[in-house]
Order: structure tokens, then sequence, then C-alpha cells
């Protein structure tokens, strides 16, 4: 029993760093924009089945891996340059909706070319196999994921916080008129951001592949997922979004252990009882 | 006094429009037609009428349509108490939403109802021995209905069904525009534009704005159990979140200016389904880039659509009345 909670234990440490990579994409979206991206789970499985795609070629993982970034961030930059731009004026509800089409668009394009039965992948060989522990094993492959996971957090994070791009991002964010009068490309900054998102999702979708596969339904349920971990951890905050998607990733790894029928609304009831306690999120303001 | 004229007049406009739409088209789709016509009303009392832009609109049509099924299924209720039973069913649901969302507003408002939306989703899936899981919830019987008098409607015949539908849509058409026009509508009006002025001239935003979300959830639920009797199947798919930004929609693609806004978009939007779907399985691409080509280039939906072409006929009028006769037509338009 301890071998196998440590396990799950395990289990959603890594898959939380994915929830937290996924979400933390979201947020950066939802500052730039204010408007939630409804293609994000769409970006996310897209990055699956590229990486799905560049393994088939024979490329190596890192390369799968940096195609399923790639990918997701240039379509993000087309779809906010032809699209999300030029509603920016309107209501937020236009933005939605072309968001929603895109998403709609970007499922069907991904069932299209690789079909609607699941794919699934394997890590390349220095990934696999585990770690003893002693009281329980430690898949290699789950190491290397929530490592990936934490580096890029960390290095978007650093970007963010202490370079020259990071706090024209931020200025956007706070400050969208006063950093445009300041002389900054606010229209350029929010491409650069909407594509740093979508390919941050895409990022995730390929790190998951070998270990959950890719599927039609898993951008919608990611979809999800993102936005409540986005309300848990409080909109607008990166902590939020980290801490956030480590408890979900938890509560549904352990939760499945006992209750698996239940595993999936779980994250739902978190939410709620978030809400109930603390209106504004963890990690939220107002 | 002219209120209650309007709501008379465009209340005829509907039944002629209701009556006339089974001699135009297969009567299912007709009948699809009425049933997300109420799903659209509702979602129009929200999103245009109290601004409340909820994603979340297919959970308590979802609600609806397995509470009606169930209670068709394992139940020898008539027809009017199990649609009741739905309507009820949905309005508890959404109340719950209703006070966990409405305090937050904005995107915040938006991604709960999505996330809801999501909840009532993935426990409906779990929940097989109720709601079939993924399979759906087959069988569903559509009872007859006797009103006394004047004879029994047999509905498992199409147009008798039909009937059934499209006199719950004038219905829902009438209340809807009764209720824009009623305190309740004004209040959700001014707090749209001006919550914080609204609220200091004493109106409770937020007891207006939940009673919409009850009232917009449970005739999203009728709509659900029609959908569910329609097909005799609730198939998961109607609670998906795909289903609730379709909903929204709707409503974008009719127009927001007027009621007619919404009913106009659901029949365009069935119309098109059905269009889409013979010619290729994978209609969604097609929908979504018409959602897309929509949102950019038709802002103002259908409605607009005839303004556009309203204006072009009357420039072309006017223009040729000012070449036949200038100097009247000059005169016209100095007055």
């Amino acid at each position: 029993m301890i071998s196998l909670l440590a396990a799950q234990v395990l289990n959603g440490l890594a898959i939380g760093m994915i929830y937290a990579l996924t979400a933390f994409g979201l947020s950066i979206i939802k500052g730039l924009l204010n408007v939630p991206n409804f293609a994000h789970g769409a970006f996310y499985a897209l990055g699956a089945y590229v990486c799905y795609a560049a393994l088939q070629l024979g490329l190596p993982f890192a390369v799968a891996l940096l195609a399923a970034f790639l990918v997701p961030a240039l379509v993000g930059a087309a779809v906010e340059k032809l699209g999300v731009a030029r509603l920016m004026r309107g209501p937020y509800l236009y933005q939605l909706l072309f968001l929603f089409g895109v998403a709609l668009v970007l499922e069907q394009l991904i069932i299209i070319i690789w079909g609607t039965s699941g794919l699934s992948a394997t890590a390349p060989e220095w990934l696999q196999g585990a770690f003893d522990l002693g009281f329980t094993y430690l898949p290699k492959y789950l190491v290397f994921n929530g490592c990936m996971a934490a580096v890029t957090i960390a290095v978007v994070w650093l970007m963010i916080e202490r370079t020259r791009l990071g706090s024209q991002i931020r200025a956007g964010i706070d400050k969208r008129e006063m950093a445009q009068c300041l002389g900054i490309n606010v229209a350029g900054l929010v491409t650069t951001g909407f594509a740093l998102g979508a390919g941050l999702a895409g990022l995730s979708g390929g790190l998951v592949l070998p270990l959950l596969g890719a599927n039609s339904t898993m951008g919608a349920e990611m979809l999800s997922i993102a936005f409540v971990v986005l309300v848990i951890g409080g909109l607008g905050s990166l902590y939020g979004a980290l801490a956030a998607g480590i408890l979900v990733g938890l509560i549904q790894s352990v939760s499945s252990v006992f209750a698996p029928a239940a595993s999936t609304v779980l994250i739902y009831v978190a939410m709620v009882a978030t809400l109930m306690i603390r209106p504004q999120g963890l990690f939220g303001e107002r | 006094m002219r209120r209650v004229t309007s709501t008379w007049l465009m209340s005829a406009v509907a039944v002629l429009a209701a009556v006339a739409a089974p001699l135009c088209m297969p009567v299912n789709i007709a009948t699809e037609i009425a049933i997300y016509g109420i799903f659209a009303l509702a979602t129009y009392l929200l999103v245009g009428v109290a601004g409340l832009y909820s994603f979340g609109q297919a959970a308590f049509f979802g609600v609806g349509g397995y509470v009606a099924g169930y209670v068709f299924i394992n139940t020898d209720v008539p027809l009017l108490a199990g649609l009741l039973l739905a309507a009820a069913g949905s309005a508890a649901a959404a109340l719950v939403v209703g006070m966990m969302s409405i305090k937050r507003t904005g995107i915040y408002f938006m991604m709960l109802t999505f996330a809801f939306n999501q909840m009532i989703y993935y426990l409906a899936y779990s929940w097989r021995s109720v709601t079939g899981g993924e399979d759906g919830l087959g069988g569903i019987r559509r009872p007859d209905i006797t009103i006394p008098g004047i004879g029994t409607l047999d509905l498992s015949q199409h147009l008798h069904f039909y009937v059934l539908a499209a006199v719950l849509f004038v219905a829902a058409f009438a209340a809807l525009y009764q209720l824009m026009h009623s305190p309740l509508g004004l209040i959700l009006n001014a707090a749209r534009q001006n919550p914080r002025r609204t609220a200091s001239l004493g109106y409770s935003v937020y007891r207006a704005q939940l009673l919409a979300f009850v009232i917009a959830g449970a005739a999203s639920g009728v709509a659900g159990a029609l959908f569910a009797m329609l097909y005799r199947i609730m198939p998961i798919d109607a609670i998906s979140w795909t289903n609730s930004g379709t909903a929204v929609f709707m409503v974008i693609i009719g127009g927001m200016s007027s009621v007619f806004g919404p009913v106009i978009g659901a029949a365009v939007f069935i119309w098109l389904q059905g269009f889409f779907s013979l010619i290729w399985a994978r209609w969604p691409l097609l929908f979504g880039v018409f959602i897309i080509l929509v949102v950019l280039f038709l802002k103002g939906g259908v409605m607009e659509l005839f303004e556009r072409l309203r204006r072009l006929f009357t420039a072309r009028a006017s223009a040729k009345t000012e070449a036949a006769a200038p100097t009247v037509a000059g005169k016209e338009g100095g007055a």
C-alpha cells in the first residue's frame, strides 16, 4: 500500500508539473489578452501529435520535443496575428468565439491527419527503466518529465522576471496604454506572448506523449483541467498556476487509488471547495 | 399598454414562423430548430440582456435531458410532470452554479461557468448507472398528452411532437420578450451597462442576475428534455463544452440587437449543421471555419446582413430616384 501510494504521489507530481506548465501558458495568454484561450487544449494536443510524427520520422526525442514547442507556437502566432489582434477593440466575446472556432478547426484537422484512435510512443532508451528507491520504483521518464517541466517553468519565469522582454510583457499585462506610450511594441509583444503560451501547451503535449499517449479527446480534457488550475490558483498569479497545477495532479493521481470513478470529478470538487474559502483563488488578488 | 400589444405582435410573428416551418423543411429539422431556439433564447437572456457571458449552458441543457430521460424511462409520469421535473432539476443546478459564479465578474465568471460545465460533464460520464456514461441514455419514450375537450397529441408522430416543441418555443419567446420589458429585464439591462450605478440606485444586481441565471437554466433544461425526447436518446456530447459554445454562437450569429437574433441564429445553425454533416463527417471543421468568418467579418450577425442589404437596396433606390428627379430627391434629403 505504501509503495503504491508513493508511486501515485510521484506520478501525481510529474503530471502536476505538466498541468502547471500548461496553465502557465494559459495564464500568460490570459494576462496579455484578458481572454482565456479556448484553443489552448488544441495546442496541447497538437504538441503531442507533432511529437509523435517527429518520432515516427526517426528524429531524436529532443528534436521531437522542440518541434512540439515550435509548431504550436508558430500556429499560435498566426492565430493571434490573423484573428485575435483584429478583434482587440470589440467586446471580448468575439475573441472567445474566434478561439472557440480555432479549437474546433485544429481538433478536426488533427483527426483528419492522425485519425481518432489513440496513438502511443515509447520514451528513448536512455529514459526507460526505473530507479529503485527501496520502498518504490521511480520510472526514469517521470524524473525527466518533471525536470523538463520544472526547468521550462524556471526559464520562462526568469525570462519574465529578469529580462527586458519579460519586463515589457509585464508592462503590457499591467498597463497596456502606458506601455504603448513608452514606445513598446505592444502588438508584437502580444503575438510573442501568445506564441509562447501556445508553445508551452504544445511542449506539455509532447512531454506526456510517452506517459499517456495521444488521443482525440486529450485537448478538451486538458483545456478544462488548465481552467480549473487557473481558477484554483487565482487568475493572474504565476505562483498560483504552479502550486495549483501540482495540487491538481496530486489530487487526481492519489484519488485514483481510493476512488477511481470519482477521480475525474474530484478536481472540480477541489475547485468548488477553494472558491468557498477563497473566492479569488489560492494566490489571486482582488 | 403598448408593450403588451407588441408582445402579442411579436408572438404572432413567432406563431406564424412556427406554423410555416414544417411546410418549408423536414419536420425533424423544424423540431430541432424549435428546441435549439428555446436554448438560444435562454442563452440570449444571459449573454445579450444580462451581459453574463456564460460558457456553461450545455450543463443545464444536459441536466434537463438526463432528468427527463431518466424519468420517462423508469417511471410512468405524464409528459408535463416530466418536463417540469427537468426544468426544476436544471433550475436547481443553475441556482448552485449561479451562486458560485455570479459574484465573480467578466472572464472569471466565464471560466467558472465553463469549469462547472465540465464538472457536470464528467459527473454524467462517470455515473454510468443513471446516465449511461459515454453510450448515452437510450430508449426514452415520448408520453402522449391528452388535452380535455380537444383530443390526444400522439407524440410518437413527428408532426405532433413538433407541435409540442413549437408551442413551448412560442411560449419561451413571448415570455422572454415580456421579461425583457419587465422590471427584472430593465434591472438586468441597467446592470449590464453599469453595475455600480444600478447597485447604488438600490437594486440588488446579484439577485437579479441570479434569478436570470436560474430562469435561463430552467429553459435550457426544457430544451434539453425535448432534445432527449426528439432523438429518444440523451447523448453525452450534448453536455460537452462545444454545445455551450454553440449556444453562444447562435446568439452571436443571429445578432444580439433583438430577440429575433437568437432564433434566426438557431435556425441558421441547425440548417447549416444538417447541410455540413451530410457532405462531410468532419463537419465541425466547416463549422469552426464558419464561426471564424462570422466573427471576423459579420460581427452583427445575420441581422446585420439584413440591415446591410436593406441599406444597399435603399441606397440604390434613392440613387435611382435622384437620377430620375434630382430636384425632388434633393428637397426630400434636405427636409
